[in-house]
């Protein structure tokens, strides 16, 4: 029998502990090497990297914890941003063109749901379909060229709080406070578990699971559109490839912050720190001048070496 | 007879819990011994021991005169000892003879499978065994018991001359249990020595030559099954006298306040009607397949119905999915725990709560953990604290706590499909008394049990299915297991 109330068993059992010694350890090591790492401009730069991340893997969290996947809100990112940029130029008010935005992505992410119902097939697989359809519709209303705001929509990624902290991270966070509540303290947040450890149980237990589901997907879809207004506002430009390759990143972020692949497990605190492992990574391989080309490599290396400590975590576990 | 496999003090422990303390047995050729004990008494740990699985801290174990300390997997087949594990170990998606030769093929040209040859020597072994099979069939088209038997020959064709059965019969139905128990009587006359555990005391007594008794890790009796009785054995698993038919007080109000009326569909079930009065405990039997388990799914709106009506109080409550019943005071405690009843990988709270966090949006955590180490005090489920995940959980304990689920709402209508399946003799009867409980409280309760003693003495009235109609309804004190069978099966009683 186990010892459930051990400090041991209470540190193993947390994902987000080991990602944030990991953390550390790389902050300390890249600290030496070079203090320029630790300056608050460089620090408040990371935060301003991961802001973006930060929503779309806040949003996947929930649609992986329930068992299901959405892998064309790269795509969906694309999209919106783009109707975005033309609306802003064809001079429609910046709250309406960013709320008209969200609901797109919404939409998007919402029809993702209704086709995988409707046709018992995997979300994963209807999202790899339907990430063709969104960048070509995307790529159909820009005539395939970039759309540009410069200039008329910085003024949210240029706010600093406190005029240190960038509002955009700050976004981001209440974003992750807000999926976490959900999933913590709200009836939403338990179906989100049931559905997603056992599906046919939580029918019988009384929920309703296709609404639930559908709920699911257009609460990605909310996170995902949010990301993309911060996207815009911090590059002033949009490209039907805009978000291309968030998808798999906030994929990775949700499963290093210790959520199965299989669903019905999951934090959003694991979420969190396995964004900010992955902006963390590629700061400190710039701070650290590696070779661009052979940085790729590493923050490969870096994402896999993570992934081995917490599988040593799960096997420490299991045998304590 | 010769001794074949002698196990001698055998003894391990988990994390410095004992599990298995000086345990020692001994198997001869041609014998059947059961093992017989409470969940969690350490049968399938010396199980795993004997078939390899796991190394003991202590002890020994004689096979054919050749002593080992520890055996590994490969090591166990060998030596001729297979292991035949409840959720059947095949391939669904081979045919039956791929199976068979599985990992052994025959090879034609040095690189194909030679499948006629295969199939061949298959029904040889299948036809030697008087197991009717085709042996090209795919596995996932035999039924549970087809599947047991198929395990057996898989076996068998491995040269097993000790096999260890782990609860063979408990997902089948009477006539596959009764094939299967002919199986391993014709084994037995073929000289193999056979380790058989099953909750069924009724098989132990009609296979059996000895059974070996564990509790808490000790092996405290052993039992000549011949000089013995059920109640003896009961004594010894439980140490306590519990007796199988279980003492329930009748608190049938007569109002036949609940009409299921005109119930057709979900493939087979054709035009049931029946009444169950508050506080009545209604028994649903049968034969696996006889359409009991489809009525009370369509009953509580899991699967839609093609005509039926659930009148409770003269108003229709007819629910057209579950959590309309849930909504309307109508609870199902389904047969399949693992797939349909528990969230696994979840908290012993979460699954508690799981419906009545239904009610409101913004969940207080204070009143949850509250009312979850209620239900936990007040049922006595055995867990460290209520955020266990409750798949660590004795099979007994998780039924408490899917049942505990629905004693949380307050509903009107219970159904329990099968409620003690997989469950050990003593929360076997902790189940029972809950489901007394609610009768108590005037609760209307519909049970469908393949366990006649349990049917039996749970029912007041029991309600007799046979392909997809109800053929009779009858007095739980007039039935005997003799009559139910009969029924079961469609034999009419000539005179006598």
């Amino acid at each position: 029998m186990k010892d459930r109330n051990g400090w041991k068993y209470r540190i193993l059992s947390q994902q987000w502990l080991i990602l944030l010694f990991i953390i550390l350890l790389i902050s300390v090591f890249t600290a030496i090497r070079n203090p320029r790492f630790l300056m608050i401009n460089n620090i408040m730069n990371i935060f301003e990297q991961i802001a973006v991340l930060g929503l779309v893997a806040a949003g996947a969290t929930i649609l992986i914890i329930s068992g299901n996947f959405d892998i064309s809100v790269g795509a969906v990112i694309g999209l919106s941003s783009c109707l975005m940029a033309m609306m802003i130029n064809a001079g429609i008010p910046i709250p309406l063109a960013a709320c008209a935005g969200i609901l797109v992505s919404m939409f998007c992410t919402f029809l993702n749901g209704v086709l995988s119902i409707i046709f018992k097939a995997p979300s994963f697989i209807i999202s790899l379909a339907t990430t063709s359809v969104y960048t070509g519709a995307a790529l159909y209303l820009t005539k395939g060229v970039i759309r540009t705001v410069y200039g008329k929509f910085d003024a949210m990624n240029r706010f600093r709080l406190f005029g240190v902290v960038p509002l955009i991270f700050i976004i981001s966070l209440l974003g992750c406070v807000v999926v976490g509540i959900i999933l913590k303290y709200t009836q939403i947040g338990r179906r989100i578990f049931a559905i997603g450890s056992n599906e046919r149980a939580a029918f019988l237990s009384g929920i309703k699971v296709t609404k639930n589901k559908l709920i699911f997907f257009a609460m990605n879809g909310f996170f995902v559109g949010l990301a993309a207004v911060l996207l815009l506002s911090r590059v002033g430009s949009a490209l039907p490839s805009t978000g291309s390759g968030y998808e798999l990143q906030a994929m990775g972020a949700v499963v290093i912050g210790g959520a199965p692949i299989n669903g019905g497990k999951g934090n959003i605190i694991g979420t969190f720190f396995g964004v900010l492992l992955m902006g963390l990574i590629s700061n400190v391989l710039n701070i650290l001048g590696v070779n661009s080309y052979l940085q790729e490599i590493a923050s490969g290396a870096l994402i896999i070496i993570s992934l081995g400590i917490s599988a040593v975590r799960v096997h420490m576990l299991q045998k304590n | 007879m010769k001794k074949i496999l002698e196990v001698e003090n055998v003894s391990k422990s988990f994390s410095g819990i004992c599990v298995l303390h000086n345990v020692s047995l001994s198997l001869n050729a041609g014998e059947v011994i059961c093992l017989a004990g409470e969940n969690g008494a350490g049968k399938s740990t010396l199980i795993k021991i004997l078939s390899g699985a796991q190394p003991p801290d202590s002890g020994k174990m004689k096979i054919f005169d050749q002593v080992y300390e520890k055996l590994s997997p490969a090591q166990a087949m060998e030596l001729g000892i297979a292991t035949i594990y409840q959720d059947a170990d095949l391939v669904d998606s081979l045919t039956v003879s791929d199976n068979i030769f599985l990992g052994h093929e025959l090879l034609r040209d040095g690189a194909f499978v030679n499948k006629k040859e295969q199939e061949k020597r298959t029904a040889v072994l299948l036809k030697q065994l008087g197991i009717n099979l085709d042996p090209a069939m795919l596995v996932e088209r035999l039924s549970p018991g087809q599947k047991q038997n198929l395990q057996v020959a898989k076996a068998l064709h491995g040269e097993a001359k000790i096999l260890i059965m782990d609860e063979p019969t408990a997902s089948l139905g009477e006539e596959e249990t009764a094939s299967l128990m002919e199986l391993v009587e014709r084994l037995k006359n073929q000289g193999i020595g056979i380790i058989y555990i099953s909750h069924f005391l009724e098989e132990i007594f009609q296979l059996g030559d000895r059974a070996y008794v564990l509790k808490d890790g000790e092996m405290v009796k052993e039992l000549f099954l011949k000089d013995s009785n059920q109640d003896e054995l009961i004594q010894a698993m439980v140490g306590r006298a519990a007796s199988n038919f279980y003492q329930k007080n009748c608190f049938a109000s007569g109002d036949q306040a609940l009409q299921v009326s005109h119930y057709s569909g979900n493939g087979f079930v054709e035009d049931v009607s029946f009444t169950v009065s508050r506080g009545e405990v209604f028994g649903l039997g049968g034969l696996v397949g006889a359409g009991r388990t489809e009525l009370v799914r369509m009953i509580y709106g899991a699967d839609r119905s093609e005509a039926g009506k659930l009148i409770l109080d003269g108003r229709d409550i007819t629910p057209k999915n579950p959590t309309e019943a849930v909504c309307k005071g109508v609870f199902l405690v389904s047969e399949d725990r693992k797939k349909e009843g528990m969230f696994i990988i979840r908290s012993v709270k979460e699954n508690l709560l799981i419906s009545k966090n239904e009610k409101n949006f913004f969940l207080s955590l204070n009143k949850e953990n509250r009312e979850a180490d209620e239900s936990i005090r007040t049922l006595g489920i055995k867990v460290f604290n209520r955020e266990q995940e409750v798949g660590n959980l004795s099979g007994g304990n998780q039924q408490k706590v899917v049942i505990a689920r629905w004693l949380l709402e307050n509903g009107d209508v219970y159904i329990f499909d099968e409620p003690t399946k997989g469950v050990d003799v003593g929360a076997r009867e902790e189940i029972y008394k809950l489901i007394e409980h609610l009768a108590e409280q005037k609760k209307i309760i519909i049970m469908v049990s393949s366990n006649m003693p349990e049917l039996i003495s749970m029912s007041d009235r029991i309600g007799i299915m046979r392909e997809g109609k109800l053929v009779n309804v009858m007095e739980a004190k007039n039935a005997t297991e003799d009559i139910l069978i009969k029924e079961y099966i469609g034999v009419k009683e000539n005179g006598s």
